[in-house]
């Protein structure tokens, strides 16, 4: 009698597979969620109306959808670059702080009158661009250095130079970039750095390109090039790569480096794109989150911006909840975060056969009865 | 000002270190078995949560802590079954946990205490006195000034050392970390080892939470913990994976965080920000290798095990 459920010696990684568990996964989320409506009294149809009707469904919160996505996909991206090399970084709240500072306070300077004076736009971009990607990639590049060097454990300490960012954050707007006024918080940056509005009528910005584009450099990287062909390897097996002649720490750093470049592009996008000013709890989770979506697109730069759009689209949604139904719209971190632990828990799923022929067909179990017939 | 200002110091030290101290011994259970538990952050914040409600409902500060550590347990069940039977990365789900912990506290803490505007206080734990000894100049309000929850930490910190080096679970644990595939074969289950390592972490985080709201702040608010797991985790690099070393470590840790406090009652231009980020950046410092420390983490960390 053949089993209904087969245990195979490696896990089913067609593409089929990874999308049936992924999308399981992420329904069970969406079941246990339902029930936390249901305790506040709310349909979860209704609920699920409200949180996916507003981002997806109207231009104006799919603007803001867009706008939601970009940071999170240049996290996502940063993640990919960093975590596929084999180096653990997890500071990317810290790198988007680093970049908002470094590239808003770059377009204070440009105000009329200050320091650099007005540019062109796009040569301001290209140079905001080029140092926030340097200050986050040296951010972060540090602590590549550190692990490679010293031999320092990378996930504690990228965990703990977010909070150092932050702070130097709060010194920045509330000491020497601080605007007058009663709230730490820089003036407003020069209308000529803000990032162009891409959709008539909506808030999205031109940051969305910049992630796409990014997204294709950061796919070329590691699917057409040598370098990021010696990344992967280094991150599969860092001894194989050694005896390849990869030079193991050298690649650790350049990915710590282009990690944390991203992260800092992902901060110049939220202060050149959508919030025009610094000021302290820029952030808010955006490093995580971004970790996160980049954990539920698989490492795969590609599917990072359809990811990034559901999630940025989900805390557009959240907030058109907890206006309508009255739900905090704290509840979809709690959405957001399951669908991933379930997503890592049904992946042991996919160690399994299915067979549903199990039922009507018998088959002899053993050779012995094989020969014994 | 002198000895004034160190005596606020000294005492304000010893007192922000017993939380991650607590919650250091526990997560160094956790990494002798072989588990990172990066989660112990999530699990600190629905600890406070948990000892918030449960005190503030009943009234009694010992209900308070000892919902908190179930519910630290209750949460690092899951977390083990994801480590250990799932054998997920270690550093993703407990870090996705942290998101998830962070997401479940605001919800509870708004359903239970709807929108008010003020965070409600509630009863802590008062600072012991002890006669003679507590009226020492110096070492008196220091050493004999703290709440009761300090010096059992202290003493389950002895404890915990005894267990994990001086007892059949302390060595079958740390083999579980140190070699999981000789303690297999010596009969040890590695994963009934892991499991117990992630709920001892649990327990002790949950705790640290609770200690946190009914001997420091008084109060629940999201931004309690702002990290003090993450020290933790370093505090146990720091402190060479031993409960003893841990305590010193911890009181390093507590005199950085401390050191803000104190300056800003005595007044001070150096800006607050960089004080703040002091004990963060002494972290780094102290987790980088600069000290060495690679050598002697136990060797199966963050490698899942399976058997056969």
């Amino acid at each position: 009698m053949a089993r209904f459920f087969e245990r195979r010696l490696t896990p089913a990684d067609s593409p089929l597979a990874i999308l049936t568990t992924t999308t399981a996964a992420f329904l069970a989320a969406m079941l246990v969620t339902a029930f936390l409506f249901l305790s506040y009294g709310a349909s979860p149809l209704q609920a699920y109306f409200a949180l996916f009707h507003e981002p997806f469904a109207t231009l104006r919160g799919f603007g803001y959808s867009l706008v939601r996505a970009s940071p999170l996909a240049l996290i996502a991206f940063g993640t990919i670059v960093s975590w596929r090399s084999g180096f653990s970084y997890l500071g990317f709240e810290g790198c988007f702080v680093i970049g908002a500072a470094a590239t808003g306070w770059l377009a204070l300077l440009t105000a009329p009158g200050a320091r650099i004076g007005p540019l062109p736009f796009f040569l301001f971009l290209a140079f905001a661009i080029l140092f926030g990607f340097l200050a986050g990639g040296a951010w972060a590049g540090l602590v590549g250095l550190v692990r490679v060097r010293l031999g320092g454990n990378e996930v504690l300490i990228s965990l703990m130079s977010n909070y150092v960012a932050i702070f130097i954050l709060q010194y920045l707007v509330s000491g020497p970039l601080r605007a007058p006024g009663s709230l730490p918080e820089t003036p407003l940056l020069p209308r000529s750095t803000w990032l162009p509005f891409i959709l008539p009528g909506t808030r999205a910005h031109a940051g969305i390109l910049i992630a796409i584009v990014a997204a294709g450099l950061v796919w070329m990287l590691l699917q057409k090039m040598p370098l990021g062909y010696e990344l992967i390897v280094t991150g599969f097996n860092q001894s194989a790569a050694c005896y390849a002649g990869i030079d193991v720490g050298r690649r650790l750093v350049l990915a710590a480096f282009c990690a944390g470049g991203l992260g800092a592009l992902a901060g110049m996008v939220e202060v050149l794109g959508s919030q025009h000013r610094l000021m302290d709890g820029i952030s808010g989770g955006v490093g995580f989150v971004g970790i996160i979506v980049a954990l539920l697109a698989r490492l795969n730069p590609l599917a990072v911006v359809p990811t990034a759009l559901l999630y940025g689209g989900m805390s557009v949604g959240a907030d058109a909840m907890q206006r309508r139904v009255s739900i905090p719209s704290s509840i979809t971190f709690i959405l957001q975060s399951l669908a991933v632990l379930l997503v890592l828990a049904f992946d042991a799923l996919r160690y399994y056969k299915i067979d549903p022929s199990a039922f009507w067909r018998r088959e002899p179990q053993t050779a012995v009865e094989q020969v014994s017939k | 000002m002198g000895s004034a200002f160190v005596v606020t110091w000294l005492s304000a030290s010893l007192r922000l270190a017993g939380p991650v101290l607590l919650a250091a011994l526990g997560e160094t259970f956790a990494e002798q078995s072989g588990v990172l538990n990066v989660g112990i952050e999530g699990t600190m914040l629905l600890g406070a949560l948990a000892s918030f409600l449960a005190s503030y409902y009943t009234g009694m500060i010992w209900i308070g802590l000892l919902v908190a550590v179930l519910v630290g347990i209750v949460a690092n069940i899951f977390l083990a079954w994801m480590y250990v039977s799932v054998r997920a990365s270690q550093v993703v789900a407990g870090l996705v946990f942290n998101v998830l912990a962070l997401g479940i506290a605001s919800t509870v803490y708004r359903r239970a205490m709807g929108n008010s505007a003020l965070p409600e206080g509630i009863a802590m734990f008062h600072s012991v006195h002890i006669p003679f000894v507590s009226d020492l100049p110096l070492i008196g309000p220091v050493l004999f000034g703290q709440t009761i929850l300090f010096y059992l930490t202290l003493m389950l910190a002895f404890v915990a050392h005894f267990v994990l080096f001086r007892t059949n679970f302390g060595l079958a644990l740390r083999a579980s970390g140190e070699n999981p595939a000789a303690a297999d074969s010596a009969g040890v289950s590695v994963s009934r080892m892991r499991y117990a390592g992630t709920l001892i972490s649990g327990a002790a985080a949950g705790m640290a939470g609770g200690y946190l709201v009914l001997a420091q702040v008084g109060l629940f608010r999201e931004s309690i913990v702002s990290g003090q797991g993450f020290i933790a985790l370093g505090i146990v690099i720091f402190g060479r994976w031993n409960p003893l070393k841990a305590v010193v470590a911890a009181m390093v840790f507590g005199a950085c965080d401390a050191l803000q406090l104190s300056l800003q009652i005595f007044g001070t231009s150096v800006p607050p920000q960089l004080l703040l980020a002091l004990p963060y950046a002494v972290t780094i410092l102290a987790i980088s290798g600069l000290f060495g420390g690679k050598a002697i983490q136990p060797a199966a960390l963050m490698s899942p095990y399976m058997k056969g």
